[in-house]
């Protein structure tokens, strides 16, 4: 091709991607998907903690108001500063009563030999799962003064704080180092990329074959063809479209880590997990050649097929390899060089879900199996374009015929 | 209805080659040869008809010249040159399988098309403006093509063919589906693109359109050429050498010497002439007789005759003429 001709390409290629990106951002169904997930989430959020307002101090970290009827000598405790005695049960039940106390414990005579304790309530309005809760906290810190107070003159203070909690496991590895704290979280948000990676090659694929099967329907293919050859076409398509779905992944992405610090929880695991930037960039790497294969395919099957439902049933039965390693999780977790996980990885259709979670799970990165699983990736997303681009430019102006499978073949070997 | 606005030639296409050459193509797709050993061309300021019947390769021939299929054998040139995108913003194609963009207002759609063409966005959002209104869609600009009539839309199709002021028209079938004021249009359309220079090729089942439009015609059967070359002359080489006489007190015919048989078509009188005879031998013999004769014309056959016998192989290749190339 000449200078002018590139040129000319890839002023096309500029045209195509920004026509179709702005096309589709500015879609109803697209605008609603975008921000309904989000939303949703916060929404959800929201509820829950209307539901359960965890940062109301009186239920996290309950003060226990008792009132000791018994004839055990109770004192103030500094190592239970949340326990406060009162004067008598009168005192108690003006508290709850005016709802500054929402329940008082009560050592009735006969507590040193029947260990039972009254809890003076009023009614709780609040859910089930809060009084639940806080009464757990409370009883827990009511035990441990009380077991301070049995034994307090009894034991050295140390010995005290070792019956009060007896407790306090760690894990160590074979060579006495700290085991990390959870392996599950740390492989658990890797993973969680990876089905976000795929989740995201599909919709932006989607997107690719929505835009080719409309054309089609439309019958603007033709207009459209006659300006801009396949190869640049796709291309433009496969950049616009790739740049819409990642516009929307962004925000996904964007409003799930903003989400827990609006609302004040935390994603449990995520705090401990580290990522690499090698491992990072790598599955940016997987991503894009990911993308380039899959949105190759689909654009060729768009062109294929006669109509936008029959595309949607290729597309899905060409999708089935992309998964196939997530549904093999089993097989990564018990061991990530057995032959399976190898295959999966070097297999350019599957590589891109198998390789992001061997990173996740691999405490070094495995170069070899890298290079070779990058290198086949890249070859054949070149191969899908080429391939593709000759299956549009034959098939997509066959209007409501499909292709035989000879007539396919024929075309994606250059002798039709 | 006013045709829509054709600017000034362009001054490229007076000196440059034939807009398309076309030598010795072949296209087989499968077991079936759809284009043979096919050459003419089209040159800049005339209109082409490009005749022949459903299948006969038209429509693979003509998106060879746009580079949408590569022929398996034989040269394309376009303007002296491979086909390929970088002429893509001198061609305007008006295909038969037509459409627009359905949930998109149409004037987008036409600024689209006429940026892929080459024109900078805000001209060709400016000239798709000026053309809809030419041709009374001024109020249907924000309009999607599917809240738009179906003549609306045809309009703006003949619209985004033309938009970027081509050097080459490519129209499959354009007549096709249309409805007599867009038909209209369109003849004015392709007119004036063809009056200022452009060359056009047009293909159509519509014998009367190619007859009232053409300059030259092609026709193709089984993607073999068996026609080619002026209209006028291949007429008159599958003219029988009959002579339409308009008047009144004509002769009877075994009275004219020159003539052999009469018969009366609308109105006039078809003589046919004795081998040896000339037209110019019976008006001379008429005009010395009493008739009055209002009009006088070598009868030629109507296109569709000449289509109709030519593929049904009743004179396959026979008769046809050299065209100026002199193929």
């Amino acid at each position: 091709m000449t200078k002018t001709g590139l040129r000319r390409s890839a002023a096309l290629v500029a045209l195509v991607a920004r026509r179709d990106y702005l096309r589709t951002v500015r879609r109803r169904g697209f605008v609603l998907g975008t921000l309904l997930i989000p939303l949703g989430a916060a929404a959800f959020v929201l509820l829950a903690q209307l539901f359960n307002p965890t940062d109301d101090p009186s239920q996290v970290d309950p003060t226990v108001y008792l009132v000791n009827e018994s004839a055990l000598e109770l004192r103030p405790d500094p190592r239970s500063p949340r326990v406060a005695l009162l004067a008598d049960r009168a005192e108690g039940q003006a508290l709850v009563a005016s709802g500054e106390a929402k329940e008082v414990y009560v050592l009735p005579p006969d507590y040193a030999a029947s260990g039972r304790v009254e809890r003076v309530v009023k009614g709780w309005r609040g859910t089930e799962i809060e009084r639940v809760r806080r009464q757990a906290i409370e009883e827990q810190r009511l035990a441990e003064y009380l077991r301070r107070s049995l034994v307090g003159g009894l034991l050295p203070p140390e010995e005290v704080d070792r019956l009060v909690a007896p407790l306090a496991v760690q894990e160590v590895g074979l060579d006495g180092e700290p085991a990390p704290a959870s392996e599950i979280a740390a492989f658990f948000v890797p993973y969680a990329f990876a089905l976000l990676f795929m989740l995201s090659i599909f919709i932006t694929s989607g997107y690719l074959l929505q835009s080719v099967t409309e054309e089609k329907e439309n019958r603007a293919v033709e207009i459209v063809i006659s300006s801009v050859p396949p190869l640049p076409l796709m291309t433009g398509k496969i950049l616009g479209l790739g740049g819409a779905g990642m516009s929307q992944v962004v925000v996904w992405v964007a409003s799930a880590m903003a989400l827990p610090r609006w609302s004040g929880t935390a994603i449990p695991g995520l705090s401990q997990v580290n990522i690499a930037p090698a491992v990072l960039i790598l599955a940016v790497a997987y991503f894009v050649l990911g993308y380039a294969v899959y949105s190759g395919i689909y654009a060729a099957v768009g062109a294929l097929a006669p109509g936008a439902r029959e595309a949607q049933q290729y597309a899905g039965f060409l999708a089935m390899p992309a998964v196939l390693p997530l549904v093999a999780t089993a097989a990564f977790l018990t061991d990530t060089h057995q032959p399976l996980v190898i295959a999966l990885a070097l297999f350019p259709f599957t590589a891109p879900a198998a390789m992001l979670q061997v990173l996740a799970l691999e405490e070094t990165i495995p170069w070899p199996l890298v290079i070779a699983s990058l290198g086949g990736l890249a070859l054949t997303s070149l191969l899908t374009m080429v391939l593709s681009a000759r299956v549009f430019r034959a098939t997509v102006l066959l209007y409501g015929k499909r292709p035989g499978i000879r007539e396919i073949a024929m075309v994606i070997l250059g002798r039709a | 209805m006013r045709a829509v606005t054709a600017d000034a030639p362009s001054p490229r296409a007076a000196t440059e080659p034939a807009p398309v050459v076309v030598e010795s193509a072949w296209k087989r797709y499968g077991e079936t040869d759809v284009v043979q050993d096919l050459s003419f061309e089209i040159r800049a300021g005339e209109l082409l008809g490009f005749l022949g019947p459903n299948g006969a390769g038209k429509t693979t021939t003509m998106r060879m010249i746009l580079d949408i299929v590569r022929p398996d054998r034989g040269t394309i040139r376009v303007f002296g040159e491979p086909p390929g995108v970088v002429h893509s913003p001198r061609i305007g194609y008006l295909p038969e399988e037509r459409g627009l963009y359905r949930d998109v207002p149409v004037l987008d759609t036409l600024a689209y098309f006429g940026a892929l063409k080459g024109l900078p966005r805000s001209e060709a959002r400016q000239r798709a403006r000026r053309m809809l209104e030419e041709v009374g869609l001024g109020d249907v600009l924000r309009k999607k093509a599917a809240e738009m009539s179906r003549g609306m839309q045809q309009k703006a199709q003949v619209i985004a063919t033309i938009l970027h002021q081509p050097d080459l028209l490519i129209l499959d079938e354009p007549f096709q589906g249309l409805d007599p004021v867009n038909a209209e249009m369109l003849r004015n359309v392709v007119l004036a693109q063809r009056d200022r220079g452009a060359a056009v090729v047009m293909s159509t089942h519509r014998m009367e359109e190619a007859e009232a439009l053409c300059d030259r015609i092609l026709l193709i059967d089984h993607g073999r050429r068996l026609l080619y070359g002026p209209l006028r002359e291949i007429q008159a080489a599958f003219s029988d050498g009959a002579v339409v006489v308009h008047g009144e007190g004509l002769p009877p015919v075994e009275t004219l010497r020159s003539v052999t048989a009469g018969r009366p078509v609308d109105g006039a009188v078809r003589l046919s002439l004795r081998e040896g005879a000339s037209p110019r031998d019976l008006f001379h013999e008429l005009a010395g007789t009493d008739a009055r004769i209002d009009r006088f014309e070598v009868a030629t056959p109507p296109l569709d005759e000449i289509f109709i016998r030519v593929v049904a192989g009743e004179t396959r290749r026979a008769g046809e003429p050299r065209g100026a190339d002199g193929r």
